[in-house]
């Protein structure tokens, strides 16, 4: 561009971040394909790979990576008695899982994995939308079957169940019944080794591709020591059916945003990294589910600015990219 | 009273799972006495810190030890903010955090005792080595994150252990710390490395023995141990930390130390050799 200026094409991008990549993608000779400032076209993203079990503390595990953004994930379960449950009702089989608060999704980027995240303080904004939006995700995609996580007790046949029933709070009251005695409780810590952009997609990924690496130990209920035990050697994995998959696209409009628009223009660029992230206000994510051939979409969100319409969203070309990287990860996911 | 800026989980008491009765592989330490277990470190695995490293060693086959996975990173030098007052040098600030599920019982979000202590050494064997004076009001934070610890045995156990472990944590901190430091540009006398070295008892009632690298779990009980950060280049210790009980010929406690340098010097070839890898790959 200018070599005579001696600044490199990092330093430009540095300095005058927008122009940069305006003119990257908006090309003055025709030879030249539009491109990003990383040099991937808008709708190219970062080939993932996953990286399963490779904790061994944790009861399942998944690193993901996607480009320079590498997220860690790690499940652990740990046991509530329906006793220790306030609201706990035996007839409710539907919405065990939310009512009872049996997920707990953590994110956490104070590990210094970009300069603006440093530890030290609360729980950035950041951090806290996203594990909010993971909480609310693993809820209503219902990939989680709530009868994985139940742990069953049925009441002992030789015992006298007079003496039983004495105590009123011993789930365990009528003989030969089974009832539900205890739950498996999923604590799921995301950590962040390194953010470069798109942290929800890679949040979400390795969540799913740690769920699906799961494995709780086969527990029972102990009437008589009126605690839940479980066994080293058995364990069953958790059934995880679905793996739906997000996808997260932001739009640059070319402008800095004090001034006049450039004619309406806009592109979106797919799986963004921090610098695009920086840059644009409007971003769309949305959530899919291809198996068996039909796209299902779990959520869709969009955030800032008014350029995308509800045309685009629905649009072909829009679910077809979501449904690329569905593919593409579930391919990362399955295959190791 | 919760936190309520992170989700908290079920209001009742959620407990790790209890397992039944199992016996124990019994602890043996299949090593030789002064024999260190292989360190894997890789520099520039956070790309946007100005220096980061990972560093793994390696699991032990068919022994009860499950390795251990860090990874480090360091941001600035940088400027102070405002309100800071004067510093005719560097202001460094270390942090080291377990993961949740680093340890055998989960950890929480805030940072315990023994998290802060760690962050207080690892500041004092990092300050030994670097060249402060050539950043005027500056700082520079070290993060340390423990994706894995070393702690694998039975909970009730554990709860004697743990303290010995704390050392060969800090061994690790020091070295991944030091070669995210290097990465990072950040002038340095020279690399500084951790190493760990305990007084066990003899086999059979056998004169007690040290041993490099110790892993709690596979001894029946430690005797003393020390941790040291050694500046190999210049022969000097930046920290150095020992405990336990030792009869008080001091010879002892010289062996001792001169021991954990000897392993120290085993983890500061696996520095030398992942940056001279780093360098030589641009």
């Amino acid at each position: 561009m200018a070599p005579t200026a001696g600044l490199t094409r990092a330093t430009f991008a540095k300095l005058s971040p927008h122009p940069y990549l305006l003119a990257n993608l908006e090309p003055s000779s025709d030879d030249v394909p539009p491109a990003r400032s990383n040099g991937r076209a808008p709708n190219e993203v970062r080939p993932p790979t996953v990286n399963s079990s490779s904790l061994s503390h944790a009861h399942g595990s998944a690193v993901v990576r996607m480009g320079d953004t590498t997220v860690i994930c790690g499940v652990r379960g740990e046991t509530i008695l329906t006793s220790n449950i306030p609201s706990f009702r035996a007839s409710n089989n539907e919405t065990e899982l939310r009512e009872y608060d049996l997920l707990v999704p953590n994110i956490e980027l104070a590990t210094g994995c970009a300069p603006q995240f440093l530890p030290g303080g609360p729980p950035t904004t950041l951090a806290q939308t996203l594990s909010t939006r993971i909480y609310s995700l693993l809820h209503s995609s219902k990939v989680i079957n709530p009868d994985n996580l139940r742990i069953w007790h049925t009441g002992a046949e030789g015992m006298t169940a007079n003496e039983d029933r004495m105590e009123d709070d011993a789930p365990d009251a009528i003989e030969g019944e089974k009832v539900v005695a205890a739950y498996w409780v999923l604590y799921i810590d995301i950590f962040f080794i390194s953010f470069d952009g798109n942290p929800f997609d890679a949040a979400w990924a390795a969540t799913m591709a740690a769920l699906r690496d799961t494995k709780l130990p086969r527990a029972w209920y102990d009437a008589d020591r009126e605690m839940v035990i479980s066994s080293r050697k058995e364990s069953i994995p958790i059934t995880i059916t679905n793996i739906p998959i997000a996808c997260t696209a932001v739009v640059f409009t070319g402008k800095e945003t004090d001034r006049p628009s450039v004619d309406g223009k806009f592109w979106m660029l797919v799986d963004p990294d921090r610098l695009e992230e920086s840059l644009c206000d409007e971003s769309v994510t949305i959530v899919v589910d291809c198996k068996d051939g039909d796209t299902r979409i779990l959520s869709i969100s969009k955030h800032g600015g008014t350029v995308l319409t509800p045309t685009l969203l629905t649009s072909k070309q829009f679910l077809s990219w979501a449904g690329k990287r569905w593919e593409e990860f579930n391919l990362a996911i399955v295959q190791p | 009273m919760a936190d309520r800026r992170r989700v908290n989980g079920p209001g009742g008491i959620t407990v790790p799972p209890i397992y039944e009765a199992e016996d124990l592989p019994l602890p043996d330490r299949s090593r030789q006495p002064n024999g260190i277990r292989a360190q894997y470190l890789k520099t520039g695995v956070t790309p946007s810190a100005s220096g980061s490293a990972y560093l793994e060693i390696e699991p032990q086959n068919g022994s009860v030890s499950k390795g251990m996975k860090l990874t480090c990173t360091v941001h600035g030098p940088r400027s102070l903010p405002r309100s800071a007052p004067f510093s005719p040098h560097m202001v460094l600030s270390t942090h080291v955090k377990f993961a949740p599920f680093a340890t055998r019982q989960r950890r929480g979000y805030l940072r315990d005792s023994s998290e802060r202590d760690l962050s207080t050494h690892l500041e004092t064997a990092l300050r030994g080595a670097l060249i402060a004076d050539r950043w005027p009001k500056s700082g520079v934070d070290v993060i340390v994150t423990i994706i894995e610890g070393d702690q694998a045995r039975q909970v009730a156990v554990e709860q004697g252990i743990e303290e010995w472990d704390m050392m060969n944590v800090l061994g690790g901190c020091i070295t991944v710390a030091a070669a995210a430091l290097a990465d990072a540009g950040i002038d340095c006398v020279d690399t500084v490395s951790g190493g760990v070295a305990a007084l066990v008892p003899g086999k059979d009632g056998e004169e007690p023995v040290m041993v490099l690298d110790p892993v709690p779990s596979e001894h029946e009980e430690i005797l003393a141990a020390c941790c040291v950060a050694y500046l190999p280049s210049r022969d000097e210790i930046t920290n150095l930390w020992l405990k336990g009980s030792l009869s008080s010929d001091a010879n002892l406690q010289r062996m001792l130390i001169a021991r954990a340098v000897h392993a120290s010097k085993g983890s500061s070839q696996a520095v030398a050799a992942s940056l001279t890898e780093a360098a030589l790959a641009g």
